[in-house]
């Protein structure tokens, strides 16, 4: 009886939080015609037409590009968080260096409001001329991954047993080769999460992208956006639908199969930060 | 034999900080700095690179500005409402539906969907939903209740809003609770329930308690991330009627890109970092005072 209330709580909640998405996914195989007089969930006539729409390139949209970019940007901020957060971890957690300074700035760092840095950002990107290009969103995107990857990885070499540095470095092993083959391999799976993490973070984005983007590095957070801009008419909610289907679906298949990775690592970010 | 031995390997230890520390001082510092020079300047897009110090006017100008204390409040209030409401939502779910997910954990999967998707989009997709003439949600509540409702005028943009986040972000708290509910020991468990506790006080007495400081922890992180908003709120409303539902972080980066109030941005921006940094430590040192007096 009580597993019955627990079954309907579950579902109310499932639908609740997953509305939109829901609601969009049908939308977006509607006909135009279907839409005007079916507001519903249930799809009576799906067609793949707005999909044809959206993956067609005009001179003003390029779903394409927007999509290249977001790869781009998420991939080099994730990956460079990551290799400056490996040797700095491996120093905070062995080295006891910076424990009292630098990891709780960086730590901090995670709920400061970035938008304080955007503006002096901005200026300074005008100047290095990287306004606009996947370079420049993607250092950007580095420090907004930095945190989580430093708290992962710190707990994750803190985790290992000291006896494993004493040990090489009796047989002579120096510090960096005690991270590249013993340290870097044993966090696997600590790297691996900060990897998955950092892409869905970095790749839904928004702030800096639409700041510091106008054509060519466009995210795809920020040109789904684009097909709003009615070209005429009103917006053409099937196609809009199609496309935020399309730029919300990379991290939802990463979080899906992950999802147990992104569990531990949630927590882990939460609960030391 | 000490020295030698430990002194090499601080030395190392520092090399391997070092990019990190490269990559903070050019991507941060020099930002913070330039945040402080332009603060107390007057600057405007043309004079972009030689901005001329002349003291407190752009401070002044965000104190006495009413959208500044409008932008404020709106973002304590959203932080505030938010994280107790993730918060309330996500320990109800997380203690109710243990049974059920404990063991099928793909249930889990299906909850936390909402928080792989950007904000913005979620944002991008109430705009459909919430859609006087074609959202479903309008149009369901006037077939069967006869109702119509405005969610994203003025008087209930707010609201709207609060939901909005709120349903996207209480799949955060209901993770870090499933989490700390799991951790609790069963022995504890068993033996309350051996000495004949009841349902409702086991959970009153024993396991809430051994669940505060990740409600804490959960109410502190939701609380930053609501008062920090921008993506959803952004797309949704934008700053609203008369800059009603404009956070700190929406009056920032309207003040800079619509007005071109570049040092009015920039004080507001430093004022935020300054309180923000403040806030944050302050937090760290009471949590370490606590740990250090356990």
């Amino acid at each position: 009886m009580i597993n019955a209330l627990r079954w309907i709580v579950f579902a109310i909640a499932a639908l609740a939080m997953n509305f939109p998405i829901l609601v969009t996914l049908s939308t977006s195989f509607k006909s135009a015609r279907e839409l005007s007089t079916n507001p519903g969930l249930w799809v009576y006539a799906p067609t793949l037409e707005n999909y044809a729409t959206v993956f067609t390139v005009s001179d003003r949209l390029n779903i394409f590009l927007y999509l290249a970019n977001s790869i781009a940007v998420a991939t080099l901020g994730t990956l460079l968080a990551v290799a400056l957060a490996l040797p700095a971890a491996y120093a905070i957690a062995r080295g006891k260096l910076g424990e009292r300074t630098l990891l709780p700035f960086i730590v901090n760092l995670r709920a400061v409001p970035l938008i304080i840095f955007a503006i002096p950002l901005y200026m300074m990107f005008q100047w290095l001329a990287l306004l606009d290009t996947r370079l420049g969103l993607g250092l950007i995107l580095t420090i907004v991954n930095l945190p989580l990857a430093l708290v992962i990885l710190v707990n994750a070499i803190r985790d290992l047993p000291g006896e494993l540095d004493e040990a090489a470095l009796m047989d002579g092993a120096t510090r960096f080769q005690i991270l590249a083959k013993i340290i870097a391999p044993l966090c696997r799976p600590a790297i691996v999460t900060s990897l998955i993490f950092g892409f869905i973070t970095a790749w839904n984005e928004f702030l800096f992208g639409l700041m510091l983007t106008t054509s060519n590095a466009v995210p795809i957070t920020v040109g789904a956006s684009f097909f709003f801009a009615a070209s005429g008419g009103g917006v053409q909610w099937g196609v809009a639908s199609a496309v935020m289907i399309v730029g919300a679906l990379p991290p939802m298949l990463l979080g899906l199969i992950m999802y147990r990775q992104i569990c531990g690592s949630m927590t882990a970010g939460a609960v030391k930060g | 034999m000490t020295t030698p031995s430990q002194r090499a390997p601080s030395s190392e230890f520092r090399l391997l900080a070092v990019p990190l520390v490269l990559f903070l001082l050019v991507f941060l510092g020099f930002p913070a700095l330039v945040n402080l020079v332009y603060s107390v300047s007057e600057v405007s897009f043309e004079t972009l690179r030689s901005p001329e110090i002349t003291g407190f006017a752009n401070f002044t100008a965000v104190w006495t500005d009413s959208s500044f204390w409008q932008a404020s409040w709106f973002s304590f209030r959203f932080g505030l409402l938010t994280a107790l409401l993730e918060c309330a939502l996500g320990l109800f779910l997380a203690i109710f539906l243990s049974p059920l997910i404990e063991k099928r954990s793909w249930l889990m999967a299906i909850l936390m969907l909402p928080l792989m998707v950007a904000p913005a989009l979620i944002g991008l997709m109430y705009r459909f939903v919430l859609h006087e003439f074609v959202g479903p949600v309008p149009y369901y509540l006037w077939t069967w209740f006869g109702a119509s409702f405005s969610f994203l005028g003025p008087a209930s943009a707010f609201w709207t809003l609060v939901v909005v986040e709120t349903l996207q972000w209480t799949p955060f708290a209901f993770l870090l609770f499933h989490m700390a509910y799991q951790a609790i020991p069963k022995e504890i468990i068993e033996a309350s329930a051996m000495d004949g506790a009841h349902y409702r006080h086991r959970l009153w007495y024993v396991e809430l308690p051994l669940m505060a400081p990740t409600i804490v922890v959960a109410l502190l992180i939701r609380f930053i991330d609501g008062f920090r908003v921008f993506d959803n709120v952004y797309v949704l409303t934008g700053s609203g009627a008369g800059g009603s539902t404009a956070s700190l972080s929406i009056y920032i980066y309207e003040a800079f890109f619509k007005q071109g109030a570049i040092g009015k941005a920039v004080a507001a921006s430093v004022i935020l970092f300054a309180v923000s940094f403040a806030v944050l430590y302050g937090l760290n040192a009471l949590a370490a005072r606590r740990k250090g007096a356990r």
